[in-house]
């Protein structure tokens, strides 16, 4: 019975093998294709995302093996451009999808189909009469007629059935090997920075923590407190008004309720940037809904979500639209505007194929390069940035902003400068004071979008343009928002619009 | 008496210096930051400055930081501190240059009107007029090891009350026993953190800190 059940997980996992290794292959051929292009020089441009997808196939694999074995830790993040090439562990990728997609394939397709010629010889005597004689299995090439024969073939299905049983684990096992030879990080690997990147995306998350309560903290303090405390000293004054002059005392007991009432309204307020009641009903597609049909101007919302995610996610998801509307609505002239909110996958996702997914991601990377030259000119700085954008401010007036992170492949390798220097630049963008934290969202993005998706809001308008965050609108407090998730904001606002707003938020799902 | 008010939210700014003319009292300006409140004290020369602790551009402390730097441009301005919480290190920052004319209040004090002004009173006059609030978290943090230990628990009442800046006649009030017994309580609580009998009065301040500093 054990055996039985041995067997029956072993070909689980063989057919789980045998998915990677479809994978595998693919990636086999793409990379191949590229390989061959690179020899005339064409390839290059691509070479980066052969290594990515090579590295998203072991990663599959890395992510089965590990759960029903020891776990297989991930190697370093990618380097950027050709450099990934040089990554020794990229070329033990590659040896694994070399030997999974072919010797892997074998054995996972034999591991498939003996159970099914065992079943069909062992079940040969139920239905051989319907085949036309001779055209059933046989045994090996001895074709068989009548009942004995059948009766032969079944008791040779049986004996199929027992090689299953023994054989199985083992093919299983054989099947898995190369994966845990080639995958695992190469024994003495030195895990130290591994272990600076988590520090630093913990550290990261615990900030993100921190600066949300003393977001929460702030709003209550400047807001209903102070509200409440004006309605008690009002009271008291209507209270000594009224041995003197009733009249008057109405007027003091008219200005504390207005300030009562003022006190519901910003808690109402509060407790809605904290965890909007609606989300939790209907779901940020809902909340979305209603958000967009409540907003003055015409608005079209397209949102994609197959799962939900992290709460606090989708309220600041939530958050990040009901302020970008209100921005329209108040400053855009716009007559219409639409939203998207799509879940998007930073590294793991279609490997193989060549097809609309990969130019995305690569759009996506070359994006975020462009945005991290830009970063490093400016030395990364957020003030100093700001100040630039002060200055230039004449000309189109075109203000992008992507520092607090999102770059996927390309920031990672900022992160892997290990734990000190995260962590001084951490602290630095501490020091600013509500600048945006770089070193932090470089530290954490490394980490934190290793195979996990991310939720892309795109709000647009085709109103004036022009928008500017140093000039004290809205767009401030979005970046603040989802800075503190480290996520990222780029802003497009020409003078003259359109407008285009794109956040991006690790959904850690 | 003349005073100048610090706070930054509008509303609440405009309540306190409508409640404080309402009651007679001279509100020569009202100021929204740390800047232009000291401005206003060295224009004005007001008797007492009533100043919130958050303020911008931190909104952290900025109120306590402009309370002293007031009192050291000019000695002998009265300054009571208004809070929206307790904080223990707020209260050791004020009383570090002594406890005469100074007070620090929660801010939802001042809807009792009557004791706000017995308290702004007390404060414009020379005592002191700490929130018991503030007195109770430092009885709370007290270490065992400081001569404060050494009072019982009834002395340590009467202590408490003078911190907030009592007279010995409310004090027999609020504990209900005679004026009496609060000078012998009083006496027993000077001998036993070794004040000599020399100025009344000072002793009296020098308990009180001596109370409030054993909490630090």
């Amino acid at each position: 019975m054990d055996r039985a059940r041995a067997a029956v997980d072993a070909l689980e996992r063989l057919v789980g093998g045998l998915g990677t290794a479809v994978l595998a292959l693919g990636t086999l051929v793409w990379v191949l294709g590229v390989a061959a292009a690179s020899l005339v020089g064409v390839g290059l441009p691509f070479v980066h995302s052969a290594a990515r997808a090579v590295r998203a196939s072991a990663g599959r694999e890395r992510a089965r093996l590990s759960r029903w074995g020891p776990e297989i830790i991930e190697p370093e993040p990618l380097l950027p451009g050709l450099r990934a090439v040089r990554d020794p562990a990229v070329w033990r990728e590659l040896a694994w999808v070399a030997v999974h997609g072919t010797w892997g394939m074998v054995l996972g397709i034999l591991g498939v189909t003996l159970p099914l010629y065992a079943v069909q010889d062992t079940t040969f005597p139920l239905w051989y009469r319907v085949v036309p004689p001779g055209e059933g299995p046989g045994i090996v090439f001895w074709q068989v007629y009548g009942l004995s024969g059948a009766l032969l073939v079944a008791l040779y299905g049986l004996f199929w059935l027992a090689v299953c049983l023994l054989a199985h684990p083992a093919l299983a096992r054989a099947q898995a090997w190369p994966g845990r030879r080639l995958l695992a990080p190469p024994a003495g690997t030195d895990l130290s920075l591994r272990v600076a990147q988590l520090t630093a995306t913990r550290a990261a998350a615990l900030d993100a923590h921190a600066a949300e309560l003393r977001r929460i903290e702030r709003s209550l303090h400047d807001g209903a407190q102070n509200r409440l405390v004006a309605v008690t000293v009002l009271l008291g004054a209507a209270r000594r008004q009224l041995a003197r002059d009733p009249a008057g005392a109405g007027e003091l007991l008219e200005r504390a309720q207005s300030a009562a009432e003022q006190a519901l309204a910003e808690l109402r307020g509060v407790v809605k940037t904290i965890l909007p009641p609606v989300l939790d009903g209907r779901g940020l597609d809902g909340a979305l809904k209603a958000l967009t049909a409540d907003c003055a101007v015409p608005c079209k919302l397209e949102v994609d979500l197959p799962h939900r995610c992290a709460a606090s996610v989708e309220a600041t998801a939530y958050f990040v639209v009901a302020e970008a509307l209100t921005n329209i609505t108040k400053h855009s002239r716009a007559t219409s505007a639409k939203v998207t909110v799509t879940l998007g996958t930073r590294h793991t996702g279609a490997v193989s194929e060549a097809g609309p997914h990969r130019g995305g991601t690569n759009t996506q990377g070359d994006d975020d390069r462009g945005r991290r030259d830009k970063a490093k000119a400016d030395d990364s700085s957020e003030a100093r940035r700001n100040e630039a954008d002060a200055r230039g401010g004449g000309g189109a007036r075109r203000n992008e902003a992507g520092v607090g992170g999102g770059g996927g492949g390309v920031r990672r390798d900022e992160a892997g400068v290990g734990g000190g220097g995260s962590g001084a630049r951490r602290g630095d963008s501490a020091a600013n004071s509500g600048g945006g934290p770089p070193g932090r969202g470089a530290g954490a993005n490394g980490v934190a979008s290793d195979g996990s998706g991310s939720l892309l809001i795109v709000v647009e308008d085709d109103g004036q343009g022009g928008a500017d965050e140093s000039h004290g609108s809205g767009i401030t407090g979005i970046r603040r928002r989802v800075e503190a998730y480290d996520g990222s904001l780029s802003l497009t606002s020409p003078a003259g619009g359109p407008t285009t707003m794109r956040v991006e938020l690790p959904c850690g799902s | 008496m003349r005073i100048v008010i610090a706070e930054d939210d509008p509303l609440l700014r405009e309540g306190l210096a409508l409640l404080l003319r309402a009651e007679g009292l001279d509100v020569v300006a009202t100021t929204d930051s740390p800047e232009p409140f000291l401005e206003a004290v060295e224009k004005h020369q007001p008797d007492v400055a009533i100043v919130d602790v958050r303020m911008p551009p931190t909104h952290t402390d900025e109120g306590i930081v402009a309370a002293v730097e007031a009192r050291r441009r000019r000695p002998g301005l009265a300054v009571l501190v208004l809070s929206a919480y307790v904080e223990q290190a707020f209260a050791t920052d004020l009383l570090a240059g002594g406890a005469a004319k100074l007070g620090y209040l929660l801010k939802e004090r001042v809807g009792r009107v009557e004791e706000f002004l017995v308290a702004l009173h007390r404060v414009a006059d020379g005592g002191t007029a700490i929130d018991p609030e503030v007195v109770g978290l430092l009885l709370a943090r007290q270490r065992p090891e400081s001569s404060l230990a050494r009072l019982s628990p009834r002395e340590r009442d009467v202590l408490a009350l003078m911190a907030e800046g009592l007279g010995n006649t409310a004090i027999a009030e609020k504990l209900v026993v005679t004026e009496g017994a609060v000078h012998k309580h009083i006496r027993s609580i000077f001998a036993k953190l070794d004040l000599p009998p020399d100025d009344r009065a000072d002793r009296r301040v020098t308990a009180v800190l001596r109370y409030l500093e054993a909490a630090r």
